[in-house]
């Protein structure tokens, strides 16, 4: 109880320092606070899986990639948005407090009105031998899927940042 | 089913609710575009514990299988959407997402 409501309360924090944190990199090590606190959630519902692959990619991978391309551009800015965005924050909050207020009612009707309960047998614990094994046999496409899904991301990426001059040439050597 | 297991159901659909509103806020708030991938990034995280938890309820196979795939997805769209920044960075010199309103190069 006590462990499950200090990682409930660090989740949280880590989240609204991802949001209220002016510097983007203290804001990605925010979200890593938050990823890491979400893999110990994983752990405490046995899906040790799941746990391992979220400090691996999502926290290793993905968030390596962020703090490197923050560092790339060098960002340094403080200025005030321009007049047309002050309202737009007024009306984000108020669209995102009504979208929470929705989506706790349907969890409320969910719970209450269309009598499925909480409470009941809870189902067996998912081993990490048949997850494995399911994924080499049952889901082996998708699995294989994935492979073709990165390395497209990989060229696109490439094709993407890579420099031009005018004509469309690549530049293989910056020049000072 | 123990009360440690509702608590860790209930708790957990409460905690990622409140994430993707987290995320949706850091959405429209921020105007530097690594700030609003990091948001996507919240809300994506948001929906995997959701799935986790409910295929921790009901033992579904299908739920951490379904998560690995969210995140490699995760992966290739932040490397695709972070060289995209570099790209506009290097035509504008700033990545506000309000100010990239041309799709041409």
């Amino acid at each position: 109880m006590i462990l499950y409501s200090t990682l409930f309360l660090i989740t949280v924090l880590g989240a609204a320092m991802v949001l209220f944190n002016k510097d983007t990199v203290k804001a990605a090590m925010s979200l890593i606070l938050v990823m890491v606190s979400l893999a110990v959630n994983f752990l405490l519902m046995n899906q040790e899986f799941v746990a391992f692959i979220q400090i691996i990619i999502y926290a290793g991978a993905i968030m390596v990639v962020f703090l490197f391309v923050v560092m790339l551009l060098n960002l340094r800015e403080r200025e005030q948005a321009p007049w047309y965005l002050r309202s737009t924050r007024l009306w984000g909050g108020a669209m995102a407090i009504a979208f929470f207020l929705l989506i706790s009612a349907g969890a409320f009707q969910f719970f209450t009105v269309s009598g499925v309960t909480p409470t009941g047998t809870l189902a067996e614990p998912i081993d990490i031998i048949s997850l494995s094994t399911a994924l080499i046999t049952k889901w082996v496409l998708p699995f294989v899927l994935t492979s073709v899904i990165l390395l497209v991301a990989v060229i696109g990426a490439v094709v993407m940042a890579r420099k031009q001059d005018e004509d469309g040439n690549e530049i293989m050597v910056e020049a000072d | 089913m123990t009360e440690m297991n509702v608590l860790y159901f209930e708790g957990n659909i409460i905690l990622s609710v409140l994430l993707f509103t987290m995320g949706i806020l850091g959405l429209v708030w921020k105007r530097n575009a690594i700030a609003v991938f990091l948001s996507v990034e919240l809300m994506l995280n948001a929906a995997n514990l959701l799935i986790v938890t409910f295929a921790y309820r009901y033992g579904l196979m299908a739920g951490p299988l379904l998560a690995l795939f969210i995140m490699t997805v995760a992966a290739a769209e932040a490397g695709v959407g972070l060289a995209i920044f570099i790209a506009l960075y290097r035509a504008k010199r700033n990545i506000r997402v309000d100010e990239a309103d041309v799709l041409r190069g």
